[in-house]
């Protein structure tokens, strides 16, 4: 019987010795458990549309260096935190300096800290679905943990400008980690890019822990180039009457994966997930959200767009799970998709497990065309056909581009979903 | 200004033009009438280049260039404007920014230098209220969640700011109460002028109480069977299609 591929072990035996002792111990018993961890296959239910996708080859199992690159030094209109290749750049960040807020690297905790993290990382995230947090698990060469105390609102948004880079092939493990108090507020950008020409793999974790009362925004922009495959994961935990709204906007690439999932644990709580995915070429983007009803009387709202040209492959999982004891959620999911070209593929599931009686869930997905009276239309007030084109598919997204809540970002992901609009009609 | 000769199209191999001969001067406004499924609307987007009707012969040009060898958006910047009978809703983009697209659109082809968005939204302000269409409604989708009226004055907005050669209305009329109608036609008056001719395509007279035409011509079957002054139009107002032998609807089948 034909063996069945595994993570290849060269993944596994990470040196590092920048970490206190329990999360090196973390890092280790992580690695343990993904010996013989199979390979996802187009069998393998959480990754049938984009196994083929994925192309981890030994020397990308090789950690990227973190010395040698400055990051990038565009101001951003807030705290703005630089990690390059999974490791921080003190001198490109500047940390927000307030009480109530405490924002450390992992290799600046204490004992008891790192003890205690070491017991939250990896708690909100489903480790059966998430087959690669826990290799960035066994990874992570540093990270942030960002402590809000109860009641602590930050003023401005805080920027966490994630760049992978290799001139040689590699991976980098960045990972965050959001500890937020009860009634805290924030708001979180975490934008993706990249730099070099290599076969890179970025494989992050960014988690939530929102205690009762919290009100988190996640801004996230993943715009790797087309060297970087990235397998991305978000994990939240809510509290009674806590909040959590996310916003991603991604483009695609060789290989793009996120898992956002959301565990509602607490009555009254509420969670908004918006996500938008533009692919052209030969690109690929896979979202896979979950969201958890635990408790009752809970709200979720998920509202997701992809587009696809040429002949690129979008995917969207939306899956719901609402649990015995979860009466009177209100879930709402919906996920509109437009198709391009005829070469293009997407594909779209909803999974409902529902264990409660009293309750509402709706869910709706389409898939679509560009509207040919609506091009008419616009052609025919002496607009070209290019830009008539770019107009009616950012139409597609505008509404959730324009919710993004803070401008700056706003800006930069219209100005970038223009480009690469410009680029897919090109031909037009 | 515009010249028509011996025009066929059909839409999906059923010939709905047959053989329409028209020519319309500079400063001029015409209008067309006729029963449903004459080929009034047909005519109106042919002339604009509605790819989805196929000319099959005949000859459109405009200020002696021809029409029918250019892409849509190549006839709207030489000056063609058809007002659509139904317009399109477009949620998603701004009716600011589709206005100024195709006014900067215009400017380029000119040669002019693009208006930046104060400048536009100066203009546009102004038209706006011209129409009477609160400037609210530039904010919002391109005719999204619009009335029949709203919609109108806004294709006739477009007009104003486009400024075209040739002006095609079709149906412009349906869908207004009388006080629409008249802010409607007011707005088409003021399009009127010695170097621009309009076309108006229309199933009643009654728009033609508001915006007098020098010429009515009367659409039956795909030709223009009957050609005349504005007396034509009152005349069939009063004895209807049945006086010129046309069954309106024997001919309402498409």
């Amino acid at each position: 019987m034909k063996q069945a591929p595994t993570l290849s072990s060269a993944f596994l035996h990470p040196a590092c010795d920048q970490l206190p002792e329990p999360l090196l111990a973390l890092r280790k018993q992580r690695a343990s458990t993904l010996v013989d961890m199979p390979m996802p296959t187009r069998k393998t239910e959480n990754w049938k549309y984009s196994a083929k996708y994925l192309k981890l080859d030994d020397e990308m199992a090789i950690s990227l260096p973190n010395e040698g690159k400055t990051g990038n030094s565009l101001a951003v209109p807030g705290y703005k935190v630089v990690f390059i290749n999974g490791v921080m750049v003190p001198e490109a960040s500047e940390f927000p300096d307030m009480d109530g807020i405490a924002i450390k690297r992992f290799g600046d905790l204490s004992i008891d800290e790192a003890s205690a993290l070491s017991l939250q990382l990896g708690s909100t995230l489903d480790p059966k679905r998430t087959q690669f947090a826990h290799l960035n698990g066994a990874r992570f060469e540093d990270g942030l943990l960002i402590s809000l105390k109860p009641g602590a609102v930050l003023d401005q948004p805080l920027f966490i400008i994630h760049e992978t880079w290799g001139d040689a092939p590699g991976s980098a493990y960045p990972r965050i980690f959001v500890d937020a108090g009860a009634n805290s507020q924030m708001t979180l950008v975490e934008e993706y890019i990249s730099s070099g020409d290599a076969s890179l793999l970025a494989n992050t974790v960014t988690e939530f822990d929102l205690a009762h009362g919290a009100n988190i925004t996640s801004i996230r922009l993943n715009m790797e180039g087309e060297n970087v495959q990235h397998i991305g994961a978000t994990g939240v935990v809510q509290q009674r009457s806590s909040r959590f709204e996310s916003h991603c906007v991604g483009f695609g690439g060789p290989l793009r994966r996120h898992d956002l999932q959301v565990r509602l644990e607490g009555e009254g709580g509420e969670c908004k997930l918006n996500g938008v995915v533009v692919t052209q070429g030969k690109q690929h983007y896979d979202n896979h959200t979950c969201i958890d009803h635990v408790a009752a009387h809970c709200n979720s709202e998920e509202t997701y767009r992809n587009i696809a040209a040429d002949k690129s492959h979008a995917v969207f999982n939306g899956r719901i799970h609402i649990h015995p004891d979860a009466q009177k959620s209100n879930a709402d999911m919906n996920n509109k998709n437009l198709l391009l070209n005829s070469g293009a593929e997407i594909d779209t599931k909803p999974e409902l497990e529902i264990y409660a009686d009293d309750v509402k869930c709706a869910h709706g997905a389409t898939i679509g065309q560009l509207d040919e009276i609506s091009l008419f239309y616009l052609v025919s007030r002496g607009i070209g056909r290019r830009q008539a084109n770019v107009l009616l598919t950012m139409a597609f997204i505008n509404e959730l581009v324009e919710q993004i809540p803070v401008e700056a970002v706003r800006e930069t992901a219209q100005m970038r979903l223009n480009e690469f609009f410009e680029q897919t009609f090109q031909e037009a | 200004m515009l010249s028509i000769k011996n025009l066929h199209a059909s839409v999906e191999d059923k010939e709905i033009l047959k053989g329409i001969n028209l020519e319309i001067k500079a400063g001029e406004v015409h209008a067309i009438m006729g029963p449903n499924g004459s080929g009034k609307s047909t005519l109106s987007q042919v002339l604009a280049g509605n790819e989805a009707f196929e000319v099959t012969s005949g000859e459109v040009t405009l200020n002696g260039e021809n029409l029918l060898d250019l892409e849509t958006e190549e006839r709207a910047r030489e000056g063609i404007f058809l007002a659509f009978q139904y317009p399109v809703e477009i949620p998603g983009v701004s009716n600011l920014q589709f206005l100024r697209t195709a006014v900067n659109a215009m400017r380029q082809h000119r040669g002019e230098e693009e208006m930046n968005a104060a400048e536009f939204m100066k203009l546009a302000r102004e038209v706006s209220k011209q129409v009477d269409l609160d400037p609210s409604f530039l904010k919002r989708g391109v005719n999204e969640g619009f009335s029949g009226g709203e919609k109108k004055r806004n294709e006739i907005l477009q007009a104003l700011l486009l400024q075209p050669k040739l002006a095609i209305l079709d149906e412009t009329d349906s869908g207004l109460d009388i006080d629409a109608l008249k802010v409607v036609s007011d707005g088409v008056n003021a399009l009127r002028s010695e170097d621009r001719a309009i076309l108006m395509v229309t199933h009643y007279q009654r728009l033609l109480n508001h915006i007098v035409p020098d010429y009515v011509h009367v659409l039956a079957g795909g030709r223009i069977i009957k050609s005349g002054g504005r007396e034509l139009a009152l005349e069939l107002e009063e004895k209807g299609y049945g006086w010129l032998g046309i069954k309106d609807e024997e001919e309402a089948s498409n």
